[in-house]
Parts: C-alpha cells; sequence; structure tokens
C-alpha cells in the first residue's frame, strides 16, 4: 500500500495518519517520506483524530472539474490537533463566511475519490 | 540555496533583444506563436537565426494543443534544427526559471548567445478546463483534488493576510485598477480597460474573497529575448541592457505547510540572492514588474521584496506608492492582471517590459529615469520562484 493510499485508508476511519520520526520524534504527514527536521526516514505511524481548527479558507464560486455538483461549499487548511502540522480538505454546504468562522472546529469523515478529504464542521 | 556566484559565473550577461505577441485569445497555433515572438526578438536584436547557439522554451500546458517536446519543433520553424532546444516548466513561474538557466549558460560559458523563449495558448479550452488544468499546477493531492482552484488558493491566502495585518478587500482593488491603469498604455496587453475599485468590488466572486477582477485573465501568448555575453553585445552595437542580479528560491509546495501563510519564502530567498549579486537593497530598484497573479499575490511580493515592511503594502498601495509615478512604481507593463498571463510566457514578459522600458520602447508607460529594474515571478503559489535584477546600459 502506497504511503497516499494508507492516507486515504486512516481517512476513511476519520483519522490523519502520520510519520513520528524514530530519530527526532518530529511529527509529519504520512505523504513526507523525509524527516523535514533530521531527513531520517524511519518512521513510527500514528493515526490522529482528525479533528482540527480551521485556519484559513475559500468558497469556490467558480469550481474546478468534478466539483460543479458539489453545491457551495469551502476548500478548508486546518491545523490538526495535537500535531504540529496542517492539513486541507473538502467542507460542504458552506455558503457564506459567517458559516465558517477561523478557528471553527472541523473533523475528517472520509475520503471521496471525486471530493478529496471530507470535512465536516463539529 | 546557491552558492556565491563570484568563483563560478565569469561572463557577464546581456539583454540584445526582445519581443512578444499581443497576449489575449489568440487563433493561430502554439508554435505560430511562438514563432512570431522570436521572429520579433531575433530582428530586434539585430542578429539571425545562424547567431543562435541554444533555445531555451517555457511552456505549461502545450498538451492541449497537441504540441510538447516543443524546443526542437520551434528550432526547426527557425531554420536552425540542428542547435539544441530545451523545453522547461515550472508552472507560472516556468518563464523566469526558464530565463535564469538561459542566464546561467551564458555567464558560465557554455555559449555566446541564446534564444529564452515562453509560450503558452490555453483559452480554447474554456474557463472550465483552463481552471482545472492550472489546479493540476498545485500540490494536487491536498489542494486542486480537495476542490480548490488556484483563485480559491489565493483567496485563502488573502484571508489570512486581511485578518493578520487588517486590510480588507477595498485595498486588493487598488493594485488591480493601477495595474489596469499602466495595461491600458500597453498595446500588447490582454485587458486594455480601466476600471474603478467599484467595479472591482462589483465584479462576481470567483473564489471568496476574490473576485473577477481580482484576478488575471487566462491568457494566449509569447514572449522572447536575445541573451548573450557582453563581448556579443558590444559588437551588435545595438542598444542592449546587462543582467546584475539572478535568484532562485523555493517554498513548501502546499499552503497549509507554509509557516507563514502571509509571505512566500521562495521571493525571499531568490530576491536575497539577486540582491546580493547585484550588490544593491530594494531601496535601489526604480522599477519592478511582479507576479500579480491576484491583487493579494502584489500584495505579498512587494513585501517580500523588500519594498515595504511586512503588513504595510496594502495602505502603500492605496496611497498610491505603486503608481508609475510612485515612490516604486509596480508592474509598469499592467502585470498578469492587465497585461495578461500566459503562464509559459509571463517572466519573459517581464523582461521584455525591462528592455522596452530601457531602451527607449515603451511610450507612455515609461518610467522616468528608471536605470536599475528588478523582475519576480513565481509558479503556483509560490513553490518556485526566480527574481532577476537589470541595469540599463548607457
Amino acid at each position: 500500500m502506497s504511503a497516499r493510499e494508507k492516507f486515504i485508508a486512516s481517512a476513511k476511519k476519520n483519522k490523519i495518519l502520520a510519520n513520528k520520526c524514530s530519530y527526532c520524534g518530529h511529527t509529519m504527514l504520512e505523504t513526507v517520506n523525509y524527516c523535514e527536521k533530521c531527513f531520517g526516514s524511519k518512521f513510527e505511524t500514528i493515526e490522529l483524530e482528525g479533528i482540527g481548527k480551521v485556519v484559513t479558507y475559500t468558497i469556490q464560486a467558480v469550481a474546478p472539474e468534478g466539483f460543479e455538483d458539489a453545491g457551495s461549499y469551502a476548500w478548508v487548511v486546518f491545523k490538526v490537533d495535537n500535531a504540529p502540522f496542517r492539513a486541507s480538505g473538502f467542507l460542504p454546504r458552506i455558503a457564506t463566511p459567517k458559516d465558517l468562522p477561523i478557528g471553527t472546529t472541523v473533523k475528517v469523515t472520509g475520503f471521496d475519490p471525486k471530493h478529496g478529504l471530507l470535512l465536516q464542521k463539529l | 540555496m546557491q552558492k556565491s556566484t563570484s568563483k563560478h559565473m565569469t561572463n557577464k550577461v546581456c539583454v540584445l533583444g526582445a519581443g512578444s505577441t499581443k497576449y489575449g485569445k489568440l487563433n493561430e497555433s502554439i508554435i505560430e506563436i511562438a514563432l512570431n515572438a522570436s521572429k520579433d526578438a531575433i530582428e530586434s536584436a539585430g542578429i539571425t537565426p545562424k547567431d543562435i547557439q541554444a533555445g531555451y522554451i517555457s511552456n505549461v500546458f502545450g498538451v492541449v494543443d497537441k504540441q510538447v517536446h516543443m524546443a526542437p519543433v520551434i528550432m526547426s520553424n527557425l531554420g536552425i534544427p540542428n542547435v539544441p532546444g530545451l523545453t522547461i516548466e515550472s508552472a507560472c513561474g516556468s518563464g523566469s526559471v526558464m530565463f535564469r538557466e538561459a542566464y546561467a549558460n551564458i555567464a558560465a560559458g557554455f555559449y555566446d548567445c541564446v534564444l529564452a523563449l515562453g509560450v503558452e495558448k490555453i483559452t480554447h479550452t474554456g474557463t472550465t478546463q483552463s481552471t482545472t488544468l492550472f489546479s493540476y499546477c498545485s500540490d494536487f493531492f491536498y489542494e486542486g483534488g480537495n476542490g480548490a482552484s488556484f483563485p480559491g488558493l489565493f483567496a485563502s491566502i488573502a484571508r489570512v493576510y486581511m485578518t493578520t495585518h487588517k486590510a480588507n478587500e477595498e485595498d486588493l482593488a487598488y493594485v488591480a485598477v493601477k495595474n489596469h491603469e499602466n495595461g491600458i498604455l500597453n498595446p500588447k496587453a490582454h485587458v486594455r480597460k480601466k476600471i474603478t475599485v467599484d467595479d472591482v468590488m462589483k465584479s462576481p466572486v470567483v473564489a471568496s474573497p476574490l473576485k473577477l477582477y481580482d484576478c488575471c485573465p487566462f491568457s494566449d501568448g509569447a514572449s522572447a529575448v536575445i541573451l548573450c555575453n557582453e563581448e556579443f553585445a558590444k559588437k551588435s552595437q545595438k542598444p542592449y541592457v546587462e543582467v546584475i542580479g539572478s535568484g532562485r528560491g523555493a517554498s513548501p509546495a502546499a499552503v497549509q505547510a507554509r509557516e507563514d501563510i502571509t509571505t512566500i519564502p521562495s521571493t525571499i530567498s531568490a530576491a536575497k540572492q539577486a540582491y546580493k549579486m547585484a550588490g544593491i537593497t530594494p531601496k535601489d530598484i526604480d522599477f519592478a514588474e511582479v507576479h500579480d497573479c491576484f491583487t493579494i499575490a502584489e500584495i505579498i511580493d512587494i513585501e517580500d521584496l523588500g519594498f515595504f515592511p511586512k503588513g504595510t503594502a496594502a495602505h502603500a498601495v492605496t496611497e498610491g506608492a505603486t503608481r508609475r509615478n510612485g515612490e516604486i512604481p509596480i508592474n509598469p507593463s499592467g502585470g498578469l492582471k492587465s497585461k495578461g498571463h500566459p503562464i509559459g510566457a509571463t517572466g519573459v514578459g517581464q523582461v521584455v517590459e525591462v528592455f522596452e522600458q530601457f531602451t527607449g520602447k515603451a511610450g507612455e508607460r515609461t518610467v522616468k529615469n528608471a536605470e536599475t529594474a528588478l523582475t519576480h515571478n513565481f509558479g503556483a503559489t509560490g513553490a518556485s520562484a526566480a527574481v532577476h535584477i537589470f541595469r540599463k546600459v548607457q
């Protein structure tokens, strides 16, 4: 199973898969192959709760192909709880900025081949 | 980070000629567009194709006009099929990254004279497919694949900037108004139309908080320059411009991985190298062509390039500091916003503007008394960038 396939499998369990460097303990997204801090390549794989706080987002009025039928949605960058990194995902049913104040808690709810990492507001 | 250049680079590098097609919706094939700009540059330099020892071509989406491996096709059609060519892709920064490679090969002494050409043709694919194709330039697994378009990515950057630095959507609109004001004077510009802050604010939302007039257009077009060493330039007895600084930088590919989302590390790194090589500071720059794919990008660029302290550029723009008669004129060509953004050509087009400004060909948009200029162009949301500095040769 490739790194991305593992990441997707975890997302389907509402988790974010991360790599913890065996040398320095730095934690990164599972898709990173070498430690950003010490360049080590041995990791302990850990599954984090797919929960985090919204750092920024956009509401796509003009959607790329594959998202035309998604309704009004946001692409969201969120800081993953208990991890030093952020991730990004697809949050449906967001129409205006009032629907999504910065700092809102979001949760990973799955992975869709068409729309990517699925999120919902908590 | 590049090493000290003094030990490695021995030849001064000069821009001897420059040419561009009009930017916009063009009917010709991508190869014909490329050849038109090439011929203009060759004529401008007063050379013939036999003087060209190598061709450097930047392009991203040649495949949608049924042509990849473009360099040999272009060289063949210039009558020099045995001259080596190379095609370089670095998303929207392809032109400047390619220019850097052409520059480095002249500086290192591999060639005396080369063609540096950028070209793009995409408008025939339509807005939806173009939006999708551009999204492939993102870190797709995290960005395009989760529904972010490029306006969306920069919108997310704008939201953080406006929250952190107390700027608002009207401040961003002033960038568009200023660049359209310049673009009206550029006969090659894609969108030659005066707009107001009100026009920007009332334009349709593309990806909140960015609206249509915050965004550059999808454009076709080509730009080309002839680069040579100083000896070649002097022998030509034609006006030329000297390249006095060059830098390249990189940033995390995905916005989510940037420590500070309101800055672009690749710009800072590339600018630092270019200033050091040129032996100057941002205060010595008389005008700059910067990467304003979206209004927020220009605000961030001019801070990262050192023209304004972090968090102050939006206010400076509204005060007119970046207009042609301002403290530091930015994008006298009209920038990507008004001149257009044929992504493979954009970085080269900026050099064409510098050449025209310094050789008396910029007409009404000439920046008075300018002698030193900077070009800045990046790929995607700034994952790759190049900065070059030029000096007018009297």
